[in-house]
């Protein structure tokens, strides 16, 4: 099942659309019927503070929480209705999960290409390459269990890559990365979205979505605020400024915490 | 400091707590409460003499101590983790007694509570002034056994941080498991051979007395004789050791996080093996890793395999080879209670599996890689040992319940491990102690007892082969044993997988969170759990005290009543009382495992 010699659509689907999506955990709403399209070929960042339910959105996009309603289409295939399609057509990385920790990363990669039925050569040519570009090569005999915070992100990330998605689905891919390994995933990402592919990532830092991103929705409360092109959604501000006023931060707070460093 | 953290442990269960674990929680506090009621009951035991009684509750004492030892194996890590204060300026000693309090507020402490109320209703039976006594040593026992339990397991987490360091915990903790049983072993043949009129050997009850767990007892027994001195001493001693426990643990609680012993792979890609290629041996190569260098796993392998040597050698020291062939069959069993929530041990890592969309492969995969490590030690010790016992009638028997057992745990751990998957930390955030789990007691216990279900069709024909002494067909309960093994695994695997391609994002979010999601509403409804939890039970004690147990009797020749209905029947109904109970219980437990697993109505998103 190589995913990119797949063409499941006529080329004018959007890469993920999201319609109606809706999710209740016991009375707290984390995400209110969120509609979202990121159209093909665009980097896409969510944005949204603490608690806006971005982690919880992209897990119903991609598969892996399951929606109290609403739908989630990759390249215009249901990702509930039709799994395996959909889930050969995209990478994921999400935040925070464990993995086969008693692997090493040249093995985990191996057997998450087997299982996604790359042939072996073509699997162990790009856990190479994939390998060298995340700068692992020197922990090759450690097991991913003693992988550090940023490791274990570029681990992730080069499974989500391995099988050549068309979408990535990122949550937070650049926490804990340390500068240079950074600026090599931002090269493979820009790279990634100029030959065609379409990234959505999520992240609390403005700067990167900045500097990153073409397309942008902010997330709040459980509900996306705002979104469409960069130049767009925070028009003649900084998107700092512009998610600040869209949240809504109460910045008046700091005077309740006068007993600290008094 | 201690109520803070009760409150603290309190809430945090209030929070955890799922429809499915209260079940647990109700029958295993009913459990509990039989056993504490039991002994208080043999505190009471009119007829033979008070030192014997004496002797007997010691004996049960060390075996609580003994449980509350091992217990964590099952029970998995304390609902309030040591690590989350290691940063709380707070003096060492203080947390250590304010975790101790939180400690006694559990079902588990209740029930031992009441179980070594015995040593009350056993001083009150020498005198006022023993009963007067017993107060203090009920307390100071109970204080004991929950602090045994907490320095044990902070002792064992820190020597199995190496795989060699986790066999060796296991091993010892499947010591003390043999240990703690063969307890029951020892009373039965006393009962058996009438020593409770003429008492014990001295060694058994100074052995038993010498123990700390054994001197609460000492110092009723002394203040009964007058003995003030012993009496007082006794007490002392126990309070003794109780403050040296809580220096240890202490001591413990605020170290600084302890380097994890690495475990280093091979820098080189896995080869794609003959056999094992394809999606499922991709999954088999992977587990049989993580078996290999996971300190869990280690111990998952040598708990049962010391438990089942341990169990039929130790018959040896008085000479007896009778249970040398029943190792391999008992390890079979156990091998399944240990490893009944693979998945949960691996925690989120599951994300993989759904966005790979290789359920199916993952589940057989690990009913493979399962077969591979314990298959072989099953067939080696059932070889060896059979041979060594010299019994040669047994090797139909072994030969033939070994596999159907195999297969069986294969096929139901799977599925428990699916179906009441207990969550517990991620394999990378149990650094300082790699023994952490969820709690399995329940799932551990379903599989002791339903693995030994999984014999029922080459047991049937060994036991007619037996009756009939028919050789051919004692010999052709080998292959019914594998096919019934291979059929178990199979079906109940399918089982599972439908399960696990239904349910795979929930159960995600458990192993995430730590509860189910309550927005999705595929649990089984009230009723259906209640009926299945009946028929869990009646099939249980259908098939077994009323219907294998009565079998077995019968053929050989042993004439026991008690509760056996079957026994009180004469010649052919006996015989069609029990089949019709095995019968009963068999379909009692289809019934369960159906409702137990049921696939949801397919929720439909719109």
């Amino acid at each position: 099942m190589e995913t990119s010699a797949t063409r499941p659509d006529d080329g004018t689907v959007p890469a993920l659309r999201l319609t109606g999506l809706h999710k209740v955990f016991a009375d707290n709403v984390a995400v209110d019927h969120v509609d979202l399209v990121v159209p093909r070929g665009s980097f896409f960042g969510l944005v949204g503070p603490n608690g806006a339910g971005k982690t919880t959105a992209l897990s119903m996009a991609v598969g892996l929480l399951r929606p109290d309603s609403g739908r989630s289409e990759v390249f215009g295939v249901d990702v509930w209705s039709d799994p395996v399609r959909a889930k050969s057509l995209m990478g994921v990385l999400p935040d925070g999960l464990a993995m086969p920790e008693r692997l090493t990363g040249r093995e985990l990669l191996t057997f998450i290409g087997q299982l996604r039925g790359i042939p072996d050569d073509v699997v162990a040519q790009r856990s190479q390459q994939l390998l060298n570009v995340m700068e692992l090569n020197d922990a090759e005999r450690t097991l991913v269990a003693d992988y550090s915070t940023g490791m274990r992100k570029k681990i992730g990330l080069a499974t989500a890559l391995l099988h050549a998605p068309r979408l990535l689905v990122l949550d937070e891919p650049f926490e804990a990365v340390d500068p240079v390994s950074a600026a090599a995933l931002k090269s493979i990402l820009v790279r990634f979205v100029s030959s065609g592919g379409s990234v959505v990532l999520s992240s609390h830092v403005m700067a990167l979505v900045e500097q990153l991103c073409d397309t942008v929705a902010v997330m709040a409360k459980g509900k996306v605020v705002a979104a469409g092109p960069l130049g767009d959604v925070r028009g003649d501000n900084t998107l700092e400024e512009t998610f600040v006023r869209l949240v809504g931060v109460d910045s008046g707070d700091w005077e309740e915490l006068s007993w600290l460093a008094s | 400091m201690a109520r803070v953290l009760i409150r603290m442990k309190l809430a945090i269960l209030r929070h955890s707590m799922t429809g499915g674990k209260a079940v647990w929680m109700v029958i295993g506090g009913l459990l509990g409460i039989v056993l504490a009621i039991a002994t208080i009951w043999l505190s009471l035991v009119d007829g033979v003499g008070t030192a014997v009684v004496a002797d007997l509750l010691a004996a049960t004492y060390l075996v609580w101590a003994l449980g509350w030892v091992v217990g964590p194996v099952w029970g998995g890590s304390s609902v309030l983790r040591t690590d989350h204060f290691a940063l709380l300026s707070v003096p060492r000693g203080r947390l250590a007694v304010g975790l101790l309090g939180a400690a006694f507020v559990g079902v588990t402490t209740a029930v031992t509570l009441l179980a070594f109320l015995s040593l009350l209703t056993y001083g009150a039976r020498l005198g006022v002034l023993p009963a007067l006594v017993a107060v203090p040593a009920v307390v100071l026992q109970l204080v004991f056994v929950v602090l045994l339990s907490r320095v044990s397991t902070a002792v064992f987490g820190v020597v199995a941080k190496s795989r060699a360091g986790a066999a060796f915990t296991g091993a010892l903790i499947a010591g003390m498991i043999v240990l703690a049983q063969s307890g029951w072993m020892v009373i039965v043949a006393i009962q058996v051979s009438g020593v409770l009129s003429t008492g014990f050997g001295a060694g058994f009850a100074t052995t038993v007395r010498a123990v700390p767990s054994g001197w609460g007892l000492v110092a009723v027994e002394a203040a009964g004789r007058g003995e003030w001195g012993l009496a007082l001493g006794a007490l002392a001693g126990l309070a003794l050791v109780i403050v040296l426990l809580l220096f240890g643990w202490s001591r413990s609680l605020g170290a600084a996080r302890r380097a994890r012993v690495t475990v280093r792979g091979t820098a080189h890609a896995p080869s794609r093996g003959g056999v094992l290629s394809g999606r499922t041996g991709t999954v088999v190569r992977k587990e049989l890793r993580t078996w290999w260098r996971d300190p869990l796993r280690t111990q998952t392998v040598s708990v049962p395999l010391v438990w089942a040597l341990g169990t039929a050698l130790l018959p040896l020291t008085f000479g007896e080879v009778l249970l040398l062939p029943w190792a391999a069959p008992a390890l079979a069993v156990m091998a399944g209670a240990a490893a009944s929530n693979l998945y949960g041990q691996d925690g989120t890592a599951l994300w993989m599996t759904l966005l790979t969309g290789s359920e199916s492969e993952d589940l057989r995969g690990r009913q493979i890689a399962y077969l591979i490590v314990f298959g072989p030690i099953a067939l080696v010790v059932a070889v060896v040992f059979t041979l060594w016992s010299g019994l040669h009638w047994t090797w139909p028997w072994v030969l033939a319940l070994t596999p159907a057992m195999l297969g069986g745990a294969a096929g139901l751990g799977a599925l428990i491990s699916v179906v009441a998957l207990a969550p517990g930390p991620d394999a990378h955030k149990r650094p300082d102690n790699p023994l952490e789990h969820g709690d399995t007691t329940g799932q551990a216990n379903l599989m002791f007892w339903g693995g030994l279900i999984m014999a029922i069709p080459p047991a049937v024909v060994l036991i007619v082969g037996t009756v009939r002494d028919d050789v051919v067909l004692l010999w052709a309960a080998v292959p019914v044993g594998v096919v019934t093994g291979v059929l178990l695994a199979w079906w109940l695997g399918r089982v599972a997988i439908g399960r696990l391609l239904a349910r795979g994002p929930e159960l995600l979010f458990l192993m995430r969170t730590g509860r189910s999601g309550n927005a999705v509403k595929i649990e089984m409804p009230k009723r259906e759990a209640w009926l299945a939890v009946a028929c869990w039970t009646f099939g249980s004690i259908a098939l077994f005290p009323q219907g294998v147990v009565p079998i077995v009797f019968m053929l050989s020749g042993v004439d026991v009543k008690s509760w056996f209905l079957a026994m009180y029947l004469d010649g052919a109904l006996a015989w069609i009382v029990a089949v019709v109970m095995v019968l009963f219980g068999s379909w009692l437990y289809y019934v369960a495992v159906r409702l137990s697993a049921k696939k949801p109505a397919a929720e439909p998103v719109s």
